[in-house]
């Protein structure tokens, strides 16, 4: 009998570990979600105010550039958008993963949504990459100009927007990961 | 024997007594079997992600295309290695049906064994890194699929498509499977986190 109290005594005080680690995984969730939110906010901000207007005449007739010029970049500040909306919308269900114990249900609908977020964002990152590849380098093959060599500071700045949302793609997948391990724990 | 702390009392009984009472994870069997459907779902949906992903890479690997006549054109022939972009596609989707045939004898084993969860958990770890990358390949061609359609009139980039219609179907036709891989992807990233709850 006296064992069997003992070994009472010691699940419950290894339900209480686990019960920290789980809040730990829950409060990591919660500031990578902040940190996503800014990297796609400051990516689709620094896009959507991209616009160079050259001072001289050159062989072009296309004096301006503009994000609204080539779709895939306005896809990509629509799709930065909605992502850093949707991360400011779960703010709060990551905060009650926190503070609640039972978050099987949550949690699942959290990992459909981020996989959904996961893809748009990709999508958006991989066709502006592909864009401002094209910019940069051109392509001889189809006789594609590099744009890169008339607007310097537009193709900065287009290049650099980039970082933020590839590192928010890398924080999604990591937070979907965190979800799923903190799903498949006993408790 | 009473002391500060709480007892509870468990009834003294024979071990052969217990074995007729109901187990306490009573709910282990039944969570089995459909946790064994799902896993049987997802290697189906497996197959026919590997179908998906292979079509894509053959399909874009063989759009080579030469024109039988002259134009104003220098360039008499298309193929995908013309175009960066679609070399990663081509590459990236390789890798994509590499991994999905590789993570067949890992879902065979949730199958065997559904209530296991580490194997669950490294196919959603690599799944989700796959679905990433698949869509990266699949979104950056089908940006250069729609210029190569459309063109751009304010960077000059006239439309090819125009000119070499074949290898802008093929390549199309490979970036729409490649998107049908990448919604296979997603459907076993989900199935895969429901298959890792636990009651």
């Amino acid at each position: 009998m006296k064992s069997g109290q003992a070994e009472i005594a010691e699940t419950s005080k290894g339900i209480q570990k686990r019960g920290l680690m789980s809040r730990k995984i829950a409060i990591f969730e919660f500031i990578l979600r902040i940190i996503a939110f800014f990297n796609t906010i400051s990516s689709a901000i620094l896009m959507a105010t991209t616009n160079e207007t050259l001072p001289f005449f050159t062989q072009f007739i296309r004096f301006h550039a503009d994000y609204n010029d080539l779709p895939a970049l306005t896809f990509f500040v629509v799709a930065n958008a909605v992502v850093s909306g949707y991360l400011i919308l779960t703010l709060p269900l990551a905060f009650v993963h926190i503070v609640k114990k039972k978050t099987e249900n949550s949690r699942i609908l959290l990992i459909i949504l981020d996989v959904a977020m996961v893809g748009l964002l990709a999508s958006g990152a991989a066709s502006a990459a592909a864009i401002v590849y094209l910019a940069h380098k051109g392509n001889n093959n189809t006789n594609w100009f590099p744009v890169c060599q008339q607007f310097n500071s537009f193709c900065e700045r287009i290049s650099g927007s980039l970082i933020g949302s590839f590192i928010a793609v890398a924080l999604l997948i990591f937070l979907i990961i965190l979800s799923a391990i903190a799903l498949s724990r006993r408790h | 024997m009473k002391n500060e702390s709480t007892i509870i009392d468990v009834p003294a009984e024979s071990s052969s007594a217990m074995k007729g009472k109901a187990p306490l994870i009573g709910v282990a069997s039944g969570s089995g079997g459909y946790k064994r459907g799902l896993s049987i779902f997802d290697f189906l949906l497996r197959l026919a992600a590997i179908i998906a992903a292979s079509v894509a890479a053959g399909t874009m690997f063989t759009s080579d295309e030469t024109l039988p006549f002259f134009t104003q054109f220098l360039q008499f022939e298309a193929g995908y290695d013309d175009l960066p972009t679609y070399q990663f596609f081509v590459i990236a989707m390789s890798i994509v049906s590499g991994y999905l045939v590789l993570s067949l004898p890992i879902s065979v084993v949730t199958i065997v064994r559904p209530l296991a969860t580490a194997p669950r958990l490294l196919l959603l770890v690599l799944d989700t890194a796959a679905l990433a990358f698949n869509m990266a390949a699949a979104s950056s061609a089908a940006a250069i699929s729609y210029l190569a359609h459309n063109g751009n009139q304010n960077t000059n980039w006239l439309p090819i498509c125009q000119q070499f219609g074949d290898f802008c179907l093929k390549s199309s036709g490979a970036v729409v499977s490649s998107f049908v891989a990448v919604v296979f992807f997603t459907i076993l990233v989900v199935l895969s986190g429901v298959a890792l709850k636990r009651h």
